[in-house]
C-alpha cells in the first residue's frame, strides 16, 4: 500500500530536469557501448570463428602449440620479475623524498617522472644504444653483452613503469600520522621496527596497488619487447606477429584474450584494494614532520642520486644519439638527423599532435560528462555506465586496437566513415585512457559539496545551469589536468594504434618504431626526441598557465 | 482540506532500515515562524528538505494555499533556503551570488542590480559586494547566503541550522538580525535548530522532535510552563522529572510522603516534572502539604541563586535557592516543598 504511494509521488516528479538526465545518461552510454564494449565483444566474437563454425577450434589450437603456449610463460616471467624490481627500486625512492631530508627532492622527483614524456619503446632503445650489440659499451671495452631477451624486456620496462609505481607509492608515503610514530618512539622502538611495524602496515594498500598497477603495465607493454626482445617473444609481440604478420586474425584474438585475463584480474584486484585504502584514512591525524639525520639523509641521498641517473642516462642517450652522425662510432655533433628526409618525414609528429589534441577535448568532455551524469543520477543504469566507464583499464591497448580493426573496419558500421581518419585515432585513445581521466574527473566532481548543488536547485537553477555556472567554474583546474593527461598518453601511446594507423595518419610513436625497425636508429631518436619536447614544453606551458590563473596542487602529471 | 499557508499531511520518509520521518502532520500560518527542534537524528533537517523539495517523501502530503507541492521540484518551489555553512558558490562574489537566483529568473540587468543592492542594504553588506566567500567572515557569508535567499521574493524562507557553525557571539547577533528581518518582510519562515535558546528567542512556535515524529509543538511559553512529555520537558531548560510510587490510597507518594497534583490530576499519575525554581525550601508558616525531606548531595553556590541537588528516596531533585547563601551542608537533611499547581503531569515517550 505504502510502496504504491510512493509510487505515485515519484511519478510525479517527471519534469524537464529527467529529460535532461536521460538525455545525458544516453549521451554518455552509448558511446561506451559503441567504443569500448561493442569491439570487446566483437574480439571475443572473432576469437571463437572458426572455419567450421562457432567454437572452441582456436583456443584448442592454440593450446596444443608448445612453441604459443610458451609466449605465455614469457610473458608472466617477464612481468613479475619486472615487477618486483619496479616496486623495490619504486618504493625506496619515494620512501626517502617523504622521509628524509633530501636537498633537491624535486628535482629528483621530475626525473624519475621523465620515462612517461616518452613512448614505452625510448626506454629499449637507449638501452640499446648503451648496452646493444653496436652500444657504447660493447664498442668503447670491446666486450660481448647481450641485452636482448629476457633482461632486455626487464630491465627496459622496469625503467618504464618506475614513474607509475613512483606516483603511488608516493602518494602512499605522503600521508603519516605522526602520532603513531611519536608512540612507537616513546615504546622504545627502533627506527627499523618502527618501519616494519609502522610505515609499511600504513602503505601496504598502496604497496599493493603498485604492484598490480606495475604488473599491468608490464604485461600489456608493446614498444620495449619489439625493441629489445629480440627472439623473446611475449603476449603483446605475438599479437602483432599474428595480426600483422601473418594476418591471421582468428589466432590475433585469442592470445588477445589470454592476454585480457591477467590484465583483467590485476585491474580488478587494484581497484579492490584502492578502494580499502580510502576508508583507511583517518580525519584527525597529524601530520609527520621528518627531522634531520646526516647519515640517514647522506645514504638516501646515495641511492636516489644512482637511480636518478641511471633514468637520466637511458633519455639522455637516446637524445644525444640524435644530435650525433652514427653513435657510438662517430660521435660528431650534428642535426642531419632531424631533417626527416625518411619514411613519412615530419608529417607523423604533426599528426600526434592533431589526435592528441582532439583526444584531449573529446576525452575532457567525454569523462566530465561521465564523471558528473553518473554522479549526479544513480541507479542501476547508471551503475553499469561506471563499469564500462573503467573496464578500459583493463583492457590491453592492443586489444582495443584489435577490436577496433574488428569491430569498424566494415563499411556497414556508421562509425566505418571515420575508420582511416585521425578521429579514429583520438577516439581510441580516449577510450584506452577513459578509465584514469574519468576517476580523476570523479574524484573531483565529489569534492564539491552537494550544497552547491542543492543551493542551486533552491535558487531556480536546473541541472545544466548549476553545471555551467557552479560546477565546472569550480572544478576547472582538474578539467585542465584531465586534458592534459589525455594529451601526454596520446603524444606517447604505441599499443591501440598500431593496428589503426593507415600512412596517411601515421603517428610520432608509430614512426619510432619503424624507423628503428628499419635499422634507421638515429631517425628513431630524433623522432623520440621531438616527442619528449612537446610533451614537456606542453606540460610546462599548463603547469604556468595553472599558476598564473591562481590554481595551485594541481597535478598535471598523472 | 485546511486554509493553513503550508500544511503537510502524514509525511513518511525512510533511508533503507532508519525511518528518518513518522506520519508528521503540521499547519505553518502565512508569516508565521516556525522551528523544528530536537537533538540530531530526529528527523527536523529531513522533514526541512522535504518541504524545500530536496527529499522526496516516501508517503503524505506537502500542500502551499491548497496545491499540491510534490509534482513541483525544487528549482521551481520559489523557497528560500540558507543552508548551515559554506553554501555561497566560492567562484562567484558576494553580489553575484545574490543576483544568481534573480539570473535564473531572467529579471532584466538593471532590475538585478537594483535588487542586489537593496539586498546587500538590507543586511548591511554595500561594501563588501565585490568580495569572494573566502574574502568574508563566517556571519558574513551567513547574511550574504540570508540576502541571496530572499532576493527572488521567496514565498517561504526555510533556514538549516543557518546559526549553529558561528561563534557564539556572531550567533547571538545575527538571531536578532534573522528575526527582524523576518518580521520587516513578513515572510513565512521554518529554522532547523538544536538549540532551545535560539529556538525559543526566535520562533512563534516551536514544534519539538524527536525520533522522527512530533513531541508537542507550541510557543516557548506553552512548551516551557505546560511540556506534554517527559523529552520536551528535559529538553526544554532543566526540569526534575520524577516517578511517583502508588500510595496505600488513591493519592500518589513520593518517598513515603503523599504528593497532590492540581493539573489533570484525574487517573494514575506517574510521572511528573517540576522546574528547579518552583521547588520551595519549608520554613515556618508556609503551607505544610506536598513536603518532602531529602539529603543535600550537592550545593553549587553562584551568587544570587545556589544550586542544590537533594536525594530523594533513589531519585534526584534539582532545586535553586534564592537569596543571601545558606548554609547547606553535604548529608544535611533539607525539606522542600512540590507545589502542587507547578506538578506537570508527564507523558513517557
Amino acid at each position: 500500500m505504502l510502496s504504491t504511494a510512493a509510487t505515485a509521488i515519484r511519478a510525479r516528479w517527471l519534469d524537464a530536469d529527467k529529460l535532461t538526465a536521460a538525455a545525458l545518461l544516453a549521451g554518455v552510454g552509448i558511446p561506451l557501448v559503441v567504443f569500448v564494449l561493442y569491439p570487446l565483444a566483437s574480439i571475443l566474437g572473432k576469437s571463437f570463428e572458426t572455419p567450421g563454425g562457432f567454437g572452441l577450434g582456436n583456443y584448442v589450437r592454440y593450446f596444443g602449440e608448445p612453441k604459443l603456449t610458451q609466449v605465455i610463460g614469457n610473458s608472466l616471467a617477464v612481468s613479475i620479475v619486472a615487477t618486483i624490481l619496479t616496486t623495490v627500486l619504486a618504493y625506496g625512492f619515494a620512501y626517502p623524498l617523504h622521509r628524509a631530508r633530501l636537498p633537491g627532492a624535486g628535482a629528483f622527483r621530475f626525473i624519475a617522472l621523465l620515462p612517461l614524456f616518452a613512448p614505452s619503446l625510448v626506454q629499449a632503445m637507449g638501452l640499446v644504444f648503451l648496452l646493444g650489440r653496436n652500444g657504447l659499451v660493447n664498442r668503447t671495452f670491446g666486450l660481448g653483452i647481450n641485452v636482448y631477451g629476457f633482461w632486455g624486456i626487464v630491465i627496459a620496462n622496469v625503467f618504464y613503469a618506475f614513474p607509475h609505481a613512483l606516483l603511488i607509492l608516493s602518494a602512499a608515503l605522503a600521508v603519516a600520522d605522526a602520532r603513531h610514530y611519536e608512540s612507537a618512539r616513546m615504546l622504545g622502538a627502533s627506527d627499523w621496527r618502527i618501519f616494519r611495524s609502522v610505515t609499511l602496515p600504513a602503505t601496504r594498500y598502496g604497496l599493493a596497488s603498485a604492484v598490480f598497477v606495475v604488473f599491468t603495465i608490464v604485461i600489456t607493454d608493446f614498444g620495449n619487447p619489439m625493441v629489445i626482445g629480440g627472439d623473446y617473444t611475449v603476449l603483446a609481440t605475438e599479437i602483432y606477429n599474428q595480426v600483422s604478420g601473418q594476418a591471421n586474425f582468428q589466432m590475433g584474438t585469442v592470445v588477445g584474450m589470454i592476454l585480457l585475463l591477467p590484465a583483467a584480474v590485476a585491474v580488478i584486484v587494484e581497484k579492490a584494494i584502492a578502494r580499502r585504502q580510502h576508508a583507511s584514512l583517518a580525519a584527525q591525524s597529524v601530520p609527520l614532520v621528518v627531522r634531520p639525520s646526516r647519515r640517514r639523509d647522506l645514504a638516501w641521498l646515495t641511492y636516489v642520486v644512482l637511480v636518478s641517473l641511471a633514468i637520466l642516462t637511458v633519455v639522455v642517450t637516446v637524445i644525444a644519439a640524435s644530435f650525433v652522425r652514427l653513435w657510438p662510432y662517430r660521435m660528431i655533433p650534428t642535426l642531419h638527423h632531424y631533417r626527416f628526409d625518411v619514411q613519412n618525414g615530419i608529417t607523423p609528429l604533426w599528426t600526434s599532435i592533431e589526435a592528441s589534441l582532439l583526444a584531449a577535448v573529446i576525452g575532457v568532455v567525454v569523462v566530465i560528462a561521465a564523471a558528473w551524469a553518473l554522479h549526479r543520477f544513480q541507479g542501476p543504469v547508471t551503475r553499469f555506465l561506471y563499469f564500462l566507464s573503467i573496464l578500459p583499464a583493463a583492457v590491453p591497448g592492443m586489444v582495443l586496437g584489435l577490436g577496433y580493426i574488428l569491430a569498424f573496419n566494415d563499411p556497414g558500421n556508421p562509425v566505418y566513415l571515420i575508420y582511416d581518419t585521425v578521429l579514429i585515432l583520438a577516439i581510441c585513445n580516449v577510450y584506452h585512457y577513459h578509465a584514469q581521466g574519468f576517476l580523476v574527473a570523479t574524484t573531483a566532481v565529489k569534492q564539491i559539496s552537494r550544497t552547491f548543488d542543492e543551493a542551486s536547485a533552491t535558487l531556480g537553477a536546473g541541472h545544466l545551469r548549476t553545471l555551467g555556472h557552479i560546477t565546472l567554474p569550480i572544478i576547472w583546474p582538474a578539467v585542465v589536468s584531465v586534458g592534459v593527461f589525455f594529451f601526454m598518453r596520446s603524444m606517447v601511446t604505441l599499443s591501440a594504434l598500431i593496428f589503426l594507423y593507415t600512412p596517411e595518419t601515421q603517428v610520432a610513436a608509430v614512426s619510432v618504431l619503424l624507423l628503428d625497425e628499419s635499422g634507421q636508429l638515429s631517425q628513431a631518436a630524433a623522432f623520440s626526441t621531438c616527442i619528449i619536447a612537446v610533451v614537456m614544453v606542453s606540460l610546462f606551458v599548463f603547469q604556468g598557465l595553472l599558476r598564473l590563473a591562481g590554481a595551485r596542487n594541481v597535478s598535471l602529471i598523472r | 482540506m485546511s486554509d493553513a499557508f503550508l500544511s503537510l499531511r502524514h509525511i513518511t520518509k525512510r533511508f533503507s532500515a532508519v525511518t528518518a520521518v513518522r506520519d508528521v502532520s503540521l499547519d505553518v500560518a502565512e508569516g508565521e515562524f516556525v522551528c523544528f527542534l530536537g537533538p540530531s537524528g530526529c528527523g527536523k533537517t529531513t522533514l526541512l528538505r522535504i518541504v524545500a523539495g530536496l527529499e522526496a517523501p516516501d508517503a503524505g502530503q506537502v500542500r502551499l494555499r491548497g496545491a499540491d507541492l510534490l509534482a513541483v521540484p525544487a528549482r521551481r518551489r520559489n523557497f528560500g533556503m540558507v543552508f548551515q555553512s559554506y553554501s555561497l558558490f566560492p567562484n562567484m562574489t558576494a553580489a553575484r551570488n545574490v543576483a544568481y537566483g534573480l539570473e535564473c529568473r531572467r529579471w532584466s540587468r538593471s532590475h538585478i542590480d537594483r535588487r542586489v543592492r537593496e539586498m546587500l542594504g538590507l543586511v548591511h553588506l554595500e561594501d563588501e559586494a565585490d568580495r569572494h566567500p573566502h574574502q568574508l567572515s563566517g556571519g558574513q557569508q551567513q547574511r550574504v547566503a540570508l540576502a541571496r535567499a530572499l532576493a527572488p521574493e521567496p514565498s517561504m524562507l526555510l533556514l538549516d541550522e543557518p546559526l549553529s557553525a558561528l561563534d557564539a557571539k556572531v550567533r547571538e547577533s545575527l538571531r536578532g538580525e534573522v528575526r527582524d528581518l523576518q518580521r520587516t518582510l513578513r515572510i513565512t519562515t521554518i529554522m532547523v535548530t538544536h538549540d532551545q535558546d535560539e529556538a525559543m528567542e526566535m520562533a512563534d512556535r516551536i514544534v519539538v522532535m524527536n525520533g522522527g515524529a512530533i513531541e508537542q509543538a507550541g510557543s516557548a511559553e506553552e512548551l516551557y510552563q505546560r511540556p506534554a512529555t517527559r523529552f520536551v520537558a528535559e529538553f526544554i531548560g532543566r526540569m526534575n522529572v520524577l516517578q511517583l510510587d502508588d500510595g496505600a490510597g488513591v493519592t500518589p507518594t513520593l518517598a513515603g510522603a503523599p504528593i497532590r497534583l492540581l493539573a489533570g490530576g484525574s487517573g494514575r499519575v506517574r510521572l511528573v516534572g517540576l522546574r528547579p525554581e518552583d521547588v520551595e525550601v519549608a520554613r515556618a508558616g508556609a503551607p505544610t502539604d506536598n513536603q518532602v525531606t531529602g539529603i543535600v548531595e550537592k550545593a553549587v553556590y553562584l551568587g544570587s541563586v545556589t544550586h542544590v541537588t537533594l536525594a530523594v528516596g533513589r531519585q534526584q531533585l534539582m532545586l535553586e535557592v534564592r537569596g543571601p547563601r545558606r548554609v547547606l551542608e553535604r548529608s544535611a537533611p533539607l525539606t522542600v516543598r512540590l507545589p502542587p499547581e507547578a506538578l506537570r503531569p508527564l507523558a513517557e515517550t
